[in-house]
Parts: structure tokens; C-alpha cells; sequence
């Protein structure tokens, strides 16, 4: 028996370009239209996606820690933090606002993290049979990764648009880097794993 | 497009394509994956989609984007103005951070995106080609054009607690580009364009 579930193409001894989808015979190194390298699958897929989550994590820390801005109003400056952004929306009840950012920021990035760490556990036990709903959370963490800039975002506008020197005035802060870093790493992290080691062990657990 | 064999992205199962009519979708019986989607006169509209964006891209640059009045000042606040605050606030990677996604990523992908659907109209093969439709699907995860706008949104009612917001020229274009950049990648869809390439360049 081959090691891939029959039916599939690097069963077949054929690697579908990952670019151009073009299938052509897994001995070669690159794809014959486009030029880019082939392989039945991403090399080190799991490795590659948890050293980016570690990553993710260890910035995830000063992201929520240090400021993400400072507003300095009548020459008094006040930091704040992405969860104290939330929090402050929420005294001034502006509750869709806050349920906009406290998504975006908070629950997208930690359940995408969670999501994908769960993702390569699995894979790498093996034993899961819920195919279908792994690949949809697969999908789900990929189309959701950009919209955590949201925040970064706001962060850019209001230090463009307030500048109204002693009276009111809006910097960034450090954590607005960490957390573009946090977005830009988990969007590589999602983006290096390879849904198709979800189905790879289709046979195997049927048999 | 004519029948042809590829294998699915997402679960590596084979799948052939028999005849993929205009407005047909073809996607993967195992996982669902989408293979393909022929919208009809997709790369005509794509073109269309992509040449008004470029020109709302650059009127998104030169007009005022939001303007703020507060106690008698009056502030206002350009695109290329936004990444400049950030910058002499010393924090440039937030400049790139946010110019990238929103205006640097997006107008490499309208340059490449006309210059792949021109000659391809014509059916006239061209050595950039390939290059230019890697670079356009490597670069689309990296484009935020819909992010920015609701980023705009949230930091309106944040700031409309303590001044008033004026939405200016730029705005509008911008929102109005969104759209259109949005609604050129749905009518250019990555499997039929790839075929084409191939059929032009053999």
C-alpha cells in the first residue's frame, strides 16, 4: 500500500502545483509552466507552523502588555493597553465598537493560535477521524487572520488625524508593533500548514 | 474551459474537470474545497474592475481623507499624511505596517493583474506573464483594502465622542476602490487564469 490514501494524486506519483495547479510527475523539482518548487507536501509542515506559533506567542505578550497608544490631553498623557481600549468603549457604551475590537484583537488572534495548535496535534496523532470539520477550521483560521489588523489600523488613523498639539494629541505605542508582528506571524503560521496532512491518514484509521 | 485534471488543494484527492460552463463552480466532492469558478466574461470584468481601482487608488492619495474640527481647530488627514505621523513618531514599521497592506500590495497586484489581462485578451503570449500572475496570487493574502475601511469605521466612532469627523474626498474613493479591488479578484479566478497562461504560452 502507498502512503498516501488511494484516490489522491501523490498516490498517483503526482504533485499538484501549489501555484498554477497544474499535476505533473512528483519527480520533478519544479513546476514545468510556472517554475515553482513542487512537493506532494509543504516540507516540515508541522515543524515550520509551530515554530511560528511559539512566536506568535512570545509576542503576544508585550502586544497586550505595553501601550498601544498614548493620549495626551491638556499636557497629561495616558497610556493604553488593547484590553483597556475595550474596556474604555465599554464605560462610554459604545458596546458594538468595543465588540468590534475585542473580537478582532483579542479572541481572533488567541483562538487562531489555539485553532492551529490544535490543528498540527492532531495531525501529528493521527487518530482524529473529524476530516471535514478539521479542513473547515483550517479554513475558517485563514480567512480570519487579516482582519486582526483592524486595530493597528485605528491606531494609524487617530495618530494621523489627532494632532492637535497641547490640547489633545495621540502617539503610538510599542505595542502596536508586537501586534502587527502577532497578525503577520500567525497569517505565515496558517499559511505553512498543509490541510492535506488532515486526509493523509484517511486509510489507515478506516482500516 | 475544456475538460482537464488537477488534484484538489486542500485534500490532494483527483478530481476531473468534464466542462466548466460560464457561472459554473466546480468544487472538490471530498472536502469542498473550491476548484474553480467561471464567472462569465470574468477577465473582461476583472479589467474593467481593475482600471477604475487604479484611478480611485490615486484619488484615495491626493484629497483630504477624514478631517477633524474641535474648540475651533482644524485638522486634516491625508493617506500619505497618515504613514508621514507615524514615521516622525519614529515608528516606521507601523508606517510600512499599514501603507503596505493598504496601498503598496494593492497597487503591485493592479499593475500585474492589467498587465497579465491585456495581452491575455488578446490571446498574445508575453514573458511576464507567469511571473506577474505569481506575484499577483502571492501577494493577495497581503492586501487589507476591506480591513482598512472597517478600521476607519471603528477609529470614527472613537473619535466622534470628542470632535467632529468630516469624511473627505478621499474617503469616498477609497471605500469606493475597496470594491472595486474586491470585486476584480472575484471575477479572476486563479485556476482558469492559470489555464489560459498555459494555452497562450504552448
Amino acid at each position: 500500500m502507498s502512503a498516501y490514501p488511494s484516490g489522491t494524486a501523490a498516490a498517483a506519483g503526482l504533485a499538484c502545483c501549489h501555484v498554477c495547479s497544474k499535476l505533473s510527475p512528483a519527480t520533478l523539482h519544479e513546476c514545468p509552466l510556472c517554475g515553482s518548487a513542487l512537493h506532494l507536501r509543504t516540507g516540515n509542515s508541522l515543524q515550520r507552523t509551530m515554530a511560528l506559533v511559539f512566536t506568535a506567542i512570545v509576542l503576544y505578550i508585550p502586544a497586550n502588555v505595553l501601550p498601544i497608544m498614548t493620549t495626551t490631553q491638556l499636557g497629561t498623557p495616558e497610556d493604553s493597553t488593547i484590553l483597556g481600549g475595550v474596556v474604555l468603549l465599554i464605560h462610554h457604551e459604545a458596546y458594538p465598537i468595543a465588540a468590534v475590537i475585542f473580537i478582532a484583537s483579542v479572541m481572533v488572534p488567541s483562538g487562531k493560535l489555539i485553532a492551529i495548535c490544535w490543528l498540527c496535534w492532531s495531525v501529528a496523532r493521527g487518530h482524529d477521524r473529524s476530516y471535514e470539520q478539521r479542513t473547515k477550521l483550517y479554513r475558517a483560521t485563514e480567512f480570519v487572520g487579516k482582519w486582526s489588523m483592524t486595530d493597528v489600523f485605528v491606531v494609524a488613523i487617530l495618530v494621523a488625524l489627532i494632532q492637535l498639539g497641547g490640547l489633545l494629541q495621540i502617539n503610538a505605542g510599542p505595542a502596536a508593533i508586537a501586534f502587527g508582528g502577532v497578525v503577520i506571524v500567525t497569517m505565515l503560521a496558517a499559511e505553512s500548514f498543509d490541510p492535506r496532512l488532515i486526509w493523509d491518514r484517511l486509510e489507515e484509521v478506516d482500516d | 474551459m475544456n475538460r482537464m485534471r488537477t488534484a484538489c488543494h486542500e485534500c490532494d484527492l483527483l478530481i476531473t474537470i468534464e466542462d466548466l460552463v460560464e457561472g459554473g463552480r466546480a468544487s472538490c466532492p471530498r472536502c469542498g474545497h473550491v476548484i474553480a469558478t467561471n464567472s462569465p466574461d470574468g477577465m473582461t470584468r476583472s479589467l474593467a474592475w481593475a482600471l477604475s481601482a487604479v484611478l480611485l487608488l490615486v484619488a484615495s492619495n491626493l484629497f483630504p481623507f477624514l478631517s477633524l474640527k474641535a474648540s475651533g481647530l482644524e485638522q486634516v488627514m491625508t493617506l500619505p499624511g497618515s504613514a508621514w505621523a507615524l514615521y516622525e513618531d519614529g515608528y516606521w514599521t507601523v508606517a510600512l505596517l499599514v501603507m503596505g497592506p493598504i496601498v503598496g500590495i494593492p497597487s503591485l497586484i493592479l499593475a500585474a493583474v492589467i498587465a497579465i489581462l491585456i495581452p491575455l485578451r488578446q490571446g498574445r503570449r508575453a514573458s511576464h506573464l507567469i511571473p506577474a500572475a505569481r506575484l499577483t496570487f502571492f501577494l493577495n493574502p497581503w492586501s487589507m483594502v476591506e480591513v482598512f475601511v472597517i478600521g476607519v469605521l471603528v477609529s470614527l466612532v472613537k473619535i466622534g465622542a470628542m470632535a467632529t469627523v468630516v469624511l473627505g474626498i478621499s474617503f469616498w474613493s477609497y471605500v469606493a476602490f475597496a470594491l472595486c479591488f474586491i470585486a476584480m479578484f472575484a471575477n479572476l479566478d486563479p485556476m482558469i487564469l492559470w489555464r489560459r497562461i498555459e494555452a497562450v504560452q504552448s
